[in-house]
This record gives structure tokens, sequence and C-alpha cells, in this order.
């Protein structure tokens, strides 16, 4: 027995070295950087694959905070040869960086259309804001908040739950939207108030919607999430609903819109196929895809909705930061943060 | 004792320092550098001003302590009732212990909250709940690590030399007594190296517990984290990472130079299993079983039962493509990393037996903060990050600690005189290792494999890695579905995490299961020779 357990153990580990050694079959590959969300149906990446003839090699690097630093990284030896994820929050450090290289053919943008800027070309957006639990609200009577404001008054303690912005990209977001929405000063003000009023913190978006949120077990009806959320939770509903069990809250300085883009990363190899690949995301089948498979909005005007997303309501006014204010400021704002509701 | 030149003593040390020099301290030194070298010093005596920082540090400290001091106090006597006492399903009981290894995070947060939580089944009975109380953060410590000590436990005391104990109480000395002079000295070196690696699991990480003990009892792993990850300030988080390093460090040394002086060979003639026969016996048995249900098992019941009332359309998702090839995946990674953990960990052992840094050594996996290592290696070796050697390289990294300290406990309690009469009587080193030290160190070499592989059928650090899509583990592919929101995605993660401790057991019964009959007999066997002989 211990003959054949150490044989065995003898032969797998030839077995992996040799898969160690084993040459890199490089074909003509574009190498694509994704962050974690990234998700397409397999057919169309492979209809992409047979059309620009090249093999799709997707990297994951985390979220987008994650991955745009892993970029920067490891700039002097690109890891890959485009870029999927680079949101308008972050585009100026990316440029500051040098990482990005603009891609020229884009066309102008077109009126209404969201954009992300400095060469990357917008895919997709989504608004992060603040969801609630219907049946929570309606068991308590409790009237749905109206302003930030009224969140920091007594009956609204131990109601609010957020992600930590130094650990997930939606609490990141919903900061910013916080400082957009009320000026700098009276946004830390109001996270201190908050911190007074309970306000929750969670490390991540899965920690928070999945143990906290009391749609799920927690006792928390106010999260920060997406605009999309509602729609994703009737489609993944267990039966068949007609409406949302959860609202989005678009609130004075509780919104903020991610425009999500693809970029040529500087130094990156397969050019011709690389723009292949940045036409092929604002392709109409992509936009169409990408509503369901990543639970975003197309960011190409006239793309045909998906039907289960008249469940995801899109706010009538936002307010945003330049990318430059946030690259400038953000690390500050988010120590800051920490210090004031954390420590 | 049969002297070797040293150097022909460390050779076999060959492969594991290299794989730890090219896997481990040379990203670390590289993310150092390109932190700025001179900005280093500065930094770590400018963390100890900072007030939050010290605050975290000292904090991480204390529950790391603390969880020892308790995963101590439950686990040692729940180990000497397994390892003294036969009754039926001990060697299962045995297995399921390292469940709580495999469960995903985020998971088995779940199933403690379903417990414990605002809604829990026990806080509706107490009438008040645990989460972001300290007590839940130190729950869900003991859920991952009470299994560590308890196996320890039972190993170590499995080799207690049985005609000592006899000769003791014969002497006149009290079960106590005899317990504590006799037993106890045997086993320390086991649980001291037990409760290392506890102590450094709760030190550096940052999983279960900051879910459920909220941000604000975060650790410094999470600080090191968003420094590098989120803000790329390398300088500070190297210099926190160092200041982390020297802390676990000193307790990885202190611990190999302590183990190294009790290290003493055993006897082997082991103490026979007996059935629980007298009222206070069987409640001893009962009352190990309570710790290990509270502790360890009601977590992991919540979470099948959660998914057993999910229904049918729930159970779906194990027909589904994406499970089959995350399946596929878990079972390929899974298998060459235990490949690759075993050779790593034998060989680490049996070359830590001449030097104490090598014994200190084999800890360095969890004493270096993970994010460091990851950010290192994608400087480092771009080209390789998104490589699949180099994923299943990082698995065996995070697993083969368990083999290299399995082992190195089993041979410093080997008997010398069996290897000595083997080369006496003419067998080569290597005839000699593999027909008389193998065989003696199987067990344990099993165990530190089922802790191996249940490392690496769960998660660890390596989300922190570059992934791709087709490289989808089930671990991964249960995040995925705890990332968007709806009922059906928490169900089929539910489903997928009841799947994933199925293929933990059942590998975890492969491993070990031949080994428990082959004791058993091997046991009888010399239980019937001495009935013989005193008859």
């Amino acid at each position: 027995m211990k003959q054949r357990l150490l044989s065995l153990v003898l032969t797998t580990s030839c077995a992996m070295l040799s898969w160690f050694v084993a040459p890199y079959a490089l074909a003509e590959e574009l190498r694509v950087l994704v962050h974690n969300s990234f998700s397409l149906p397999k057919p169309l990446l492979a209809q992409f694959e047979a059309q620009a003839g090249v093999k799709l090699s997707v990297i994951k690097g985390g979220d987008s905070g994650e991955l745009l630093n892993k970029l920067i990284l490891t700039r002097a030896q690109p890891i890959a040869d485009v870029v999927f994820g680079i949101d308008n929050a972050q585009v100026a450090k990316a440029q500051a960086a040098n990482v990005i290289e603009a891609y020229a053919s884009a066309p102008p943008v077109r009126a209404g259309a969201p954009a992300v800027g400095n060469g990357v070309v917008a895919v997709d957006y989504s608004f992060v804001a603040l969801n609630y639990d219907k049946a929570a609200f309606a068991k308590s009577g409790l009237p749905l908040p109206k302003t930030l404001e009224e969140l920091t008054q007594p009956q609204y303690r131990d109601l609010l739950l957020v992600q930590n912005p130094a650990t997930s990209s939606p609490g990141h977001v919903f900061l910013l939207a916080t400082i957009a929405g009320l000026g700098e000063t009276a946004a830390f003000d109001w996270w201190a108030r908050m911190r007074a009023n309970g306000v929750k913190v969670a490390k991540g978006w899965s920690e928070a919607y999945y143990t906290e949120f009391s749609k799920n077990g927690g006792t928390r009806p106010l999260v920060v999430s997406y605009a999309t959320s509602p729609a994703a939770e009737v489609f993944y509903s267990k039966e068949k609903i007609t409406e949302s069990p959860t609202g989005v809250l678009f609130l004075k300085g509780g919104v903020f819109r991610q425009v999500e883009g693809v970029a040529l990363i500087k130094g990156g190899g397969q050019h011709e196929a690389a723009a292949r690949f940045i036409e092929f995301m604002r392709s109409p089948a992509v936009q169409e895809a990408l509503q369901t498979s990543m639970w975003m909005f197309p960011a190409e005007p006239g793309t045909a909705r998906a039907e289960v997303m008249r469940h995801a309501v899109e706010p009538a006014s936002f307010d945003s930061l330049s990318s430059e204010t946030i690259a400038e400021k953000d690390a500050d704002w988010v120590s800051r943060w920490t210090k004031m509701v954390l420590k | 004792m049969l002297q070797k030149p040293l150097f022909q003593r460390l050779a076999v040390g060959l492969l594991p320092a290299g794989f730890l020099l090219v896997m481990l301290a040379a990203p670390v030194f590289r993310l150092l550098f390109e932190g700025g070298a001179s900005a280093l010093a500065g930094m770590v005596g400018a963390l100890w001003q900072d007030d939050y920082l010290r605050w975290r540090i000292v904090w991480t400290f204390v529950q790391a302590v603390l969880t020892c001091v308790v995963a101590l106090a439950l686990g040692l006597p729940v180990a000497w009732v397994l390892a003294r006492y036969e009754f039926s399903g001990r060697t299962l009981v045995l297995r399921l212990l390292m469940l709580p290894f495999v469960v995903p995070t985020l998971v088995a947060a779940l199933g403690v909250l379903a417990l414990w939580g605002p809604r829990g089944l026990i806080s509706g009975w107490l009438g008040f709940h645990l989460q972001d109380t300290p007590w839940l953060l130190l729950y869900g410590n003991l859920f991952f690590n009470l299994c560590v000590v308890v196996r320890a436990g039972v190993d170590a005391l499995a080799q207690v030399s049985a005609s000592r104990v006899a000769a003791a109480r014969t002497l006149g000395a009290t079960p106590w007594r005899a317990f504590w002079r006799v037993e106890w000295p045997a086993i320390a070196p086991w649980l001291a190296s037990a409760l290392s690696l506890v102590f450094l699991y709760c030190f550096s990480g940052f999983g279960l517990a900051l879910i459920l003990g909220g941000q604000r009892f975060a650790t410094v792993e999470v600080e090191i984290y968003t420094l590098v990850a989120h803000e790329l300030k390398l300088a500070e988080a190297g210099a926190l990472a160092l200041c982390m390093m020297m802390l676990t460090g000193g307790v990885a040394l202190l611990y190999a130079l302590v183990e190294k002086r009790l290290a003493a060979p055993s006897r082997a003639d082991v103490i026979a299993l007996r059935r629980p026969a007298t009222l206070r016996q069987g409640l001893a048995v009962a009352g190990a079983m309570l710790v290990l249900i509270v502790f360890c098992a009601a977590p992991l019941l919540a979470i099948v039962a959660r998914a057993a009332l999910a229904g049918p359309t729930a159970w779906a998702v194990l027909l589904e493509e994406e499970t089959r090839l995350a399946l596929g995946n878990t079972l390929r990674f899974s298998m060459t990393a235990l490949a690759l953990a075993t050779v790593l960990g034998l060989t680490h052992a049996l070359a830590a037996r001449h030097s104490v840094w090598l014994r200190a050594s084999a800890f360095l996996p969890f004493v270096v903060s993970p994010v460091t290592v990851a950010f290192g290696l994608l400087l480092l070796y771009p080209q390789w990050t998104a490589s699949l050697p180099l994923l299943v390289a990082a698995y065996a990294l995070l697993a083969y600690p368990f083999v290299a300290k399995s082992i190195g406990s089993a041979l410093d309690s080997l008997p010398t005189h069996l290897e000595q009469a083997a080369r006496t009587l003419g067998a080569t080193p290597w005839r000699s290792f593999w027909r008389v030290t193998l065989p003696m160190i199987a067990p344990a070499l099993r165990r530190g494999m089922a802790f191996a592989a249940a490392t690496s059928l769960g998660e660890f650090a390596v989300t922190l890695f570059l992934s791709r899509p087709e490289w989808m583990t089930l671990t991964t592919l249960i995040y995925q579905r705890l990332g968007r929101p709806g009922a059906a995605n928490l169900d089929g993660a539910l489903v997928l995490a009841c799947l994933l401790m199925a293929l933990a057991l059942a590998a975890f019964l492969l491993i070990e299961t031949t080994q428990a009959k082959a004791i058993d007999n091997r046991t009888q066997r010399k239980i019937n020779r001495k009935k013989a002989y005193h008859a």
C-alpha cells in the first residue's frame, strides 16, 4: 500500500514536472485583462475568435481597483494586450501611470452617451445607489428616506449598510457619490453623523448582500448596491415574480454613475486584434448580452434593452466628480473615511 | 548516531529551500525593493506611532493568543477522548473534523449566521444574537482551528508509551497524575506545533473572522491588502508586512527551538483503545461529541439544511456545464498541488531534523502576508503570472507546511534504534528509510496530506492570484454566484458548497481509511501477542 502510495505520488509529480516544462503553445493569442465580474456568453467569445482569427486568453485580475494596480505594477512587461474594466473613477490614475494607449479610431462620443475619457472606450455603465428591502419597510411602516440627511435621524438608526471603500468597489464609489453630491466637508460630516447613527460596514458587496442585508437573513434593510440589482433579483428569483423584492433609492449624494470601458495597454502586442476586440465589445450582440451577464446598462445608444431590465430604473439626475480630482484626492478621502467611520 | 557530513544531511532540503526562495522570498523582497528600501526603515518606526495601526496589531495578537488558549482548553480533552476510547463512528468523526477547512469563508459565515446571527436558529431560542461581537469572531476562529488541535492531539496521544503509563499507574499515580507526568511531556511538542499553526492562522487570517466580527475587528492583513491592492503604497505595505513577519517569524523560531528541545523518541507500544465502560466514560465521549457538534459541525449542518430546503430547482445546478468544469478543475488542481505538497513537505521535514532554521521556515508560507507574495510574484515573473504551474505552485505553497509539520513531529518521536538496527543489518540509508522510517511516519504523512488536500480544495489566499475563466474551481464558482443578487444564486452557492464538502470527505476517506485499518490491525496483533505472552 505504501509503495503504491509513493509511486502514485512520484508519478503525479513527474506528470506535473512535464507540465511545468511543457512549451507554451503561443498561437496568435490576444491577452485580455478583465475584472472579476467580466462575463459574456461563450458562443459570443468563440464567434469573435473565429472572426478575428486569434485565440482569446482572458485573465481575471481582481476587482477594478486591484486590476488597475496590477496593470501599473507590470507596466515594464505588460501581462496583457487589452484591458476591460477601467472606469471613469480611475481613468486619470491610469493616465498618470501611463499604462493606457489611446485608441485612435474611436468615433466621437454621441450626445447623451456616457464616456470614460482618456483613450478608454466606454462599453457599459451602471449606477451605484441605495437598495432597500421592500418587505422590511412594509413591515416596519417606516417611510422610505427622501434625503441622505434623514438617515442620520433616530428613526433610521441601525438601518444602513455600506461596504468598506478600502476593500470594495461599490463601497468606494458610494463614498465618491456622497462627496460629489454633498461636497467634501458636508459629506464627511454626514459620515460622522452616520457613524453615530449606527452605519454598518461590511468588507465587500457579497458579504454585505448575503450576510447583513435583511432580505437575506441580516438586520439591515438599506444596502449600497447597483441600480440593476432589482432586475437581477427578478431574473434569478426562485419562482416567477413580476415585481422585484428590492427597490432602488436615488437620493441626492447617494448616486454615482460608473462607466466602464475597454482600452489598449501600452506596450502590449496584437494591436490589430486588440482593436477588433474593442469594436467587438461595442457590437450590438455584446451590448445586448452584457445586460444580463454583467448586469450593466449598454453604453452604445440605441441598443435594445433586455426585457428584465425594465425592473432597473435609471435616475433622472446624478452628480459626478472629475477623474482628475478623484486621482488627486482619492487616497486621502479613503483614509479620512477610515479614521472617521472605523477607528 | 550514524553521522553523515552536514551538507549531505541537508541536501534533501534543497528542494523545499529552493521552492521557498523562488515562490516566497524572492517575490517579497522584490515588492519591498519596489517600495523603496530606504523609505522602509523610517516607516517601521512611524507605524508604531500610529494609534490605529498599533491598536490593530495588538488586537490581532490578542485574538490569536485567545484562540490558542481556548482551542487548547477545548481541543485537548476532546482529543484525549478520541484517542483513548473506541466507539462507533470514531474514525468517521476524525475525517469529518477537517471539513471546516474546505468550506469557502463566505459560505461558512452563512452557516454560522444561520445559527447565531440576528435571525439565527439558536439566537431565536436564546433571544439575543452574537453578530458584531468579538464572541462570534472567536467562534469563527475555533470553527476553523479546533480541528487542527484535536487531530494533532489524537496523533500525539496515540504514540504515548503504554508501558510507561501502566508503570505510573502501577506505582500508584492517579490517572490525572499519570497524564500530567507521562502523557503530557510526550504530547507537548505535537501540541506546540499545532498551536503555532493556529496562532499563525488567526494572526494573518482575514477570512471568516472578518465577516463575522465586523470591520472594526479587522486584522493587520486587511490593512496590508488595502495598501497594496488598492492604494499601491508599497513602502508602507512592505513595512507593515515586515513588522508582522518579524513578530510571527519570532514565534515560529521560538517554537522551532522549543520543539527541538522537547523532541524525544517515543517507544513503539501504543495504548489500546477501549470501549467506554462506566457512566463517566460514556459522558466523557458524549461531552467531546457535543463540543465538536457545537463548534465544528453545527454551521456545516446549517449549510446542508439550507441547501436541502432550497428545493429541486436549486439542485439542478449540479447538472450545469459550469459545475462540471469546476469539479474537474478542482480535482485536477488539488491532486497536482497535493502531490507537490507531499514531496515538498516530506523533504522539508527530513532536512529540518538537523536545522532549527529550516524547522522554523516551514511556517514561512503562513508568516508572510499572502497579498505581498501575490503582488511580488506579479512583479517578479510577469510572463508567468497567468500560467497554471504558478497557480498550482501557489496552492502547494499554502498546503505543504501541513505535511512538513505533521511529519516533523512524527520524526521527532520516532524510535531511533529501529533505523539503527536496519543500518547495522546492512540496509542502505534509502532502504532503511523506505522499509523502516516511512512505514512509521505513514500515519503522520497521511494526516498532513489530508490537511493539505483540504487547503487545496478550499480557497485561502489563492483568490489573490491572477486567474482565468477556464480555471474555474468549485470555490470560485461559489464566489461567482454570491457576487450576484437573487435567491437562485444563493441557493446554487449552498448546493455547490455541499458538493464541495462531499468531495472533500471522499478525499479524506481515500487518503486515510486504509491507514486507520492498518493501524488497528497492527494494534490488535500487538495486543494479541501481549495477551499470549502474559498467558
